[in-house]
């Protein structure tokens, strides 16, 4: 899967999970202040992104790191390259 | 109609007030109730006598609001439209109701007091754990708890983003869910307007739905997609029935 596939994929399953308005998926917008997401969300999220991508990563720490959307993507990317 | 509702609302809230302690006294006693549960039967009586005050001026009409076709610990899911959406929360046959809100409602030094005896949540001051520890606490207490999934009011009369908590709540607990459907209520008074306008209100109970059923990791996310389905065609429903009924001036401003 290329960078932009993962971040289509990343964004298509946050807008259809949260109700977000597409226009609003950029990179450098805070997931909180900006999306309008809360910590319960951020669970959810998780969820979201393990079955959309098949895998598992509510254990790891470095979701807890995760502030804007772009973070999203990156923590995405480095999880498949390094399960692939 | 302002002068009259808003001045009854006064007089009720100060003598409710003045009068509460020896209520809570009343039914702590005599029906051997904590303080919470008879502060929470307080609040329930004080919105009875909203929907009385509001009788001349608000065609108020409820359906599935029988005793019979609601369980009495679950959760109850509403749409939010108006401050107001609240008061019409006595017209449910239980007074044990636990809200969990956001923390605006609890600026208002007038209720804070009773809020806080009551047991509500404070969603955005607890941590999630504590919100959902609480909350099963109180269904298996045999109460019910209520959320406004969309957080806050709408200001278009359609629903919003639902927020995942009380769908959670419902699967953690295995308690049933009902979903509540108002209408009406953003013309007797919507966000940004203090002036309250007369008004064809239906509260609608929509049938309870089985949370066990949704135990799959994740299953809260399809149990929130399926009520808030559900909602929408209903919400849909009403507002046509109080358009035919207003010719057009029930709608949303």
């Amino acid at each position: 899967m290329t960078e932009q596939e993962i971040i289509t994929k990343v964004n298509n399953a946050l807008v259809e999970e949260f109700e977000l308005d597409p226009a609003d998926m950029q990179p450098e917008l805070s997931i909180y202040q900006d999306l309008g997401l809360d910590s319960l969300d951020t669970v959810d999220m998780v969820i979201v992104l393990e079955g959309t991508f098949n895998f598992k990563i509510r254990e790891e720490a470095e979701i807890k790191k995760i502030r804007t959307l772009g973070d999203i993507h990156t923590f995405v990317q480095r999880k498949l390259s390094t399960e692939a | 109609m302002n002068l009259w509702v808003y001045s009854l609302l006064l007089l009720i809230t100060v003598v409710g007030i003045i009068m509460t302690p020896l209520l809570i006294a009343g039914f702590v006693i005599t029906y051997s109730w904590n303080v919470a549960r008879a502060v929470r039967h307080v609040i329930w009586l004080y919105g009875r006598l909203w929907l009385v005050i509001i009788t001349p001026f608000v065609d108020f009409n409820r359906d599935g609001v029988a005793d019979a076709d609601i369980p009495h610990n679950c959760v109850f899911v509403i749409n939010h439209l108006s401050f107001f959406d609240t008061y019409f929360m006595g017209s449910l046959p239980s007074s044990d109701i636990t809200f969990a809100v956001r923390s605006w409602p609890f600026k208002m030094f007038w209720y804070l007091l009773f809020m806080r005896l009551a047991g509500y949540l404070e969603v955005e001051d607890l941590s999630w754990q504590q919100t959902l520890d609480r909350g099963i606490k109180i269904l298996h207490a045999g109460g019910a708890v209520l959320f406004f999934p969309e957080g806050h009011r709408s200001r278009t009369g359609q629903l919003q983003r639902f927020y995942s908590g009380a769908f959670k709540m419902a699967v953690a607990s295995g308690r049933p869910i009902v979903p509540l459907c108002i209408v009406g209520t953003d013309r007797l008074l919507p966000p940004g307007r203090k002036q309250l306008k007369p008004a064809t209100v239906r509260l609608r109970v929509l049938p309870s739905v089985d949370s066990t059923a949704y135990g799959e990791d994740g299953g809260h996310l399809r149990l929130r997609k399926e009520i808030k389905a559900q909602m929408t065609q209903e919400l849909e429903l009403m507002r046509q029935l109080n358009t035919d009924k207003t010719g057009g001036d029930g709608a949303h401003e």
